[in-house]
């Protein structure tokens, strides 16, 4: 493969790629430091040594890191810039320089966002969710939530303008710059997640920044979007009036739950590529793939009420979007049954991307089933503040995700740093984090069984909590096998990027043209997954033509 | 080329079986060699203009449906933002500047250079002189004792008219710099593009205006 100078303001789509790839690997990092120091603080509290205030801001810090720079960065930020232009045949994405802006925006909301950890007063304390009027009544409602809360919406906010730039940039590249012949179905099913998700991107990011301006307003101006009358925080009445809270959920789980998808679709595009890939098959029914993943993006789009149902909903609303919910298990089946049919029965090659692609179709049926019990309002009331729900989006949002991410790591490294990644260490890394995070998450089910609450400092007070507290140190004593283990991930990583075997053009005997190499030959002729052909070659290449 | 056979065999391996390279559709993006055709960076720009105006749309739209929300929730501190008659004024000198500014467009397409630069000179003034009567008008509003801070109906006032004023000035940076090339004679063809896509978006500026206005005349 061919080498990409490093350059610090590149505007070349893999030198972005990079710097985003480091940049969500810095966050992922920042994130599991800190849930390792939580779990640890959880079942073995050191006496005076962590407040309750500290463990949320920890909360906060995690769950902000890693759905906004993690699990929204890596798979489209880094991975999409690095395949998609190449999967169509174009040589760059469609604005090179506004992609190296969206990149240094983003990187500069990073930087806003561990700064108002330092500053004055500590880290919020409102979660990743900000929910008013704890996150708007100012320094009074808490330590962390004078100027560091400030800071947290500011960077939310520099973050929304980042992805909204890269969000066009993805849609026009799709749109315009497919080379001649490769029709809108004949793209890759990752180039349609890419895509799709980039659609989302822009629905959802363009309705959370009017909501962050509208929540300055009310801390800095004055306002009250989302600030009630005859409010009592600390002894003293609070000087807003008529604003609603429910208002800022609204807002917000409009641009949370399509995130969700955001962080999962390109997971699942690739999933289905690389099943395909290893299994040495076309994908069956590759339109049912399509529309299945467009299905999920428009129904991802109308069920933010779930997240509400115990905020105190109108009853039939509430009907309304636990129907919706439940409707988007049809086309995550159809997913589903279509990654099972395409491995069914085939020869697989068994290297470590397929290993954590099939570990990502295990975990995402576990995740998703849960995600059925929760979309029941009544079973929700029950569940929503303990840790049946922390399981559930591990599971479907951070595990299944971080999957999708390890096998892209491993599966693209040759465009990214031209060698290959070590298989033998990616394969023990996968066995043993599969292990390590169905030890963390399948027992926090039984947690939240027990109505273990989420969001609390320290499990050993409480006497209720007695019975889960063995369960709970089972869980942190996983958790740290498994964050033991992502360190072989991490030296795989960084010895194959100096030391790894030299990539040979196309390893991984793949249909898509990304492989094709220089010149981008950019004529297509065939459909992306023309699998386990007879004959002296069991594939074709999109760019090949009939004759040979 | 492949046989009618295995067109057919191929069917089933994702995607539309083998079309006739003679015609490609779809993409068109880079040819062969990798280059892309003559003229795709106006056509990119085009494109990205438009889903820009689906991000502002999106914007306008969650503000507006918070304000919905919020005034449903009992109008008693909804309260009423009495409107400045500058603001028609201002009306009037966005749509004059959109007209010029769309005139010069269509007549640097006749290669006439001298008209362009003195329409598209005429549609900046205008511009601008929106943006300075909006300040008045704040200024004016602020003077009667209407901040943000005193209903809910002034505040998303301000918030609409920061947003589009905000979108105005961001626009105006490439007007100006049109204005700036068409000056020195530095307008090639590459940069008409900039003219066309700053033009597109002012008209989408208008249209938001319009609708806050009508918004804040009839029922705010």
């Amino acid at each position: 493969m061919e080498e990409v100078p490093v350059k610090i303001f590149t505007t070349s789509h893999v030198g972005i790629a990079r710097q985003y790839f480091f940049l969500s690997l810095a966050a992922v990092l920042l994130g599991s430091v800190l849930s390792l120091y939580m779990r640890f603080h959880l079942t073995y509290p050191q006496k005076g040594e962590i407040t309750p205030e500290l463990y949320l801001s920890w909360l906060t810090l995690h769950g902000t890191v890693m759905v906004f720079f993690v699990l929204t960065l890596a798979p489209s930020g880094a991975f999409g810039n690095l395949v998609l232009p190449g999967q169509l045949g174009a040589k760059e994405m469609a604005f090179p320089v506004l992609n190296a802006w969206s990149f240094w925006v983003t990187l500069l909301s990073f930087l806003v966002l561990v700064a108002s950890f330092l500053a004055t007063g500590g880290g919020p304390l409102s979660g990743w969710t900000a929910y008013p009027p704890l996150s708007v009544v100012g320094a009074i409602a808490g330590p962390g939530e004078g100027l560091g809360q400030t800071l947290w919406f500011v960077s939310i906010a520099i973050f929304c303008v980042a992805q909204l730039l890269g969000a066009i940039n993805f849609i026009v590249t799709v749109t315009d710059l497919r080379a001649p012949g490769m029709t809108l179905l004949r793209m890759p099913l990752t180039c349609w997640s890419w895509f799709v998700t980039a659609v989302l991107s822009l629905l959802s990011f363009a309705v959370l920044l009017p909501a962050g301006i509208l929540i300055l307003m009310d801390r800095l101006v004055g306002t009250s979007f989302f600030v009630p009358g005859g409010l009592l925080v600390g002894d003293m009445v609070i000087q807003h009036e008529g604003g609603s809270p429910l208002l800022w959920q609204h807002l917000f789980w409009f641009f949370g739950h399509p995130e969700v998808y955001i962080a999962i679709l390109p997971g699942m595009g690739l999933v289905s590529h690389l099943l395909a890939t290893f299994a040495r098959r076309p994908v069956p029914g590759y339109r049912a793939m399509v529309w299945s993943t467009v299905a999920i993006a428009v129904l991802g789009m109308v069920v933010w009420g779930h997240h509400m149902f115990t905020s105190g909903l109108n009853p039939y609303s509430v009907m309304a979007f636990s129907v919706l919910t439940m409707v988007i298990g049809v086309p995550s089946t159809v997913k589903t049954l279509n990654w099972i049919g395409t491995v069914w029965g085939a020869k697989l090659r068994l290297n470590a991307p397929m290993l954590y692609c099939l570990g990502f179709v295990s975990i995402f049926v576990t995740g998703g089933l849960s995600g059925l019990v929760l979309g029941q309002a009544q079973l929700d009331t029950y569940f929503h503040d303990t840790y049946f729900v922390v399981a559930h989006f591990h599971l479907i949002m951070g595990v299944a995700a971080l999957f999708g991410i390890f096998a892209a790591t491993h599966y693209w490294f040759p465009l990214l740093f031209g060698r290959m990644m070590n298989d033998t260490l990616g394969k023990w890394h996968f066995y043993l984090t599969f292990v390590g995070a169905y030890a963390m998450f399948l027992p926090m089910h039984f947690a939240g069984f027990a109505g273990n609450p989420r969001r609390y400092a320290d499990f050993t007070t409480f006497t209720f909590l007695g019975q889960v507290l063995t369960l709970q140190k089972g869980i942190t004593h996983a958790a740290f096998f498994t964050g033991a283990v992502q360190l072989l991930f991490l030296y795989n990583l960084f010895h194959s990027i100096s030391r790894g075997v030299k990539a040979k053009q196309n390893p991984w005997e793949s249909t898509s043209i990304e492989w094709a190499g220089e010149p981008a030959v950019a004529e297509i002729f065939r459909g992306p997954y023309e699998l386990g052909l007879y004959g002296e070659r069991d594939y074709r290449m999109q760019n090949e033509g009939g004759e040979e | 080329m492949p046989t009618a056979a295995s067109d057919e065999l191929l069917t089933g391996s994702g995607g539309p079986p083998p079309i006739d390279p003679e015609l490609p559709f779809g993409g068109g993006g880079p040819d062969g060699e990798g280059n892309n055709p003559p003229g795709w960076q106006r056509r990119t720009s085009l494109t990205g203009i438009v889903v820009l105006m689906c991000v502002s749309v999106m914007t306008f739209g969650s503000f507006l449906s918070a304000m919905v929300i919020r005034r449903g929730l009992g109008a008693t501190n909804w309260g009423h933002t009495p409107m400045p008659v500058l603001l028609y004024w201002n009306t009037v000198s966005l749509l004059l500047s959109s007209v010029f500014l769309d005139t010069a467009r269509r007549i640097l397409r006749k290669g006439k250079r001298q008209e362009f630069t003195w329409l598209w000179g005429a549609g900046t003034f205008c511009g601008m002189a929106f943006v300075a009567g909006q300040f008045v008008a704040w200024y004016q509003l602020a003077h009667q004792g209407v901040y943000a801070t005193t209903n809910p109906s002034a505040a998303f006032f301000y918030v609409l008219t920061w947003a589009h004023a905000a979108h105005v000035v961001g626009t105006a940076i490439p007007i100006v710099m049109v204005m700036v090339w068409a000056l020195q004679f530095r307008l090639t063809p590459k940069r008409r593009t900039t003219v066309d896509a700053a033009a597109m978006f002012w008209h989408f500026l208008d249209v938001m205006w319009i609708g806050i206005l009508l918004l804040y005349r009839y029922w705010a």
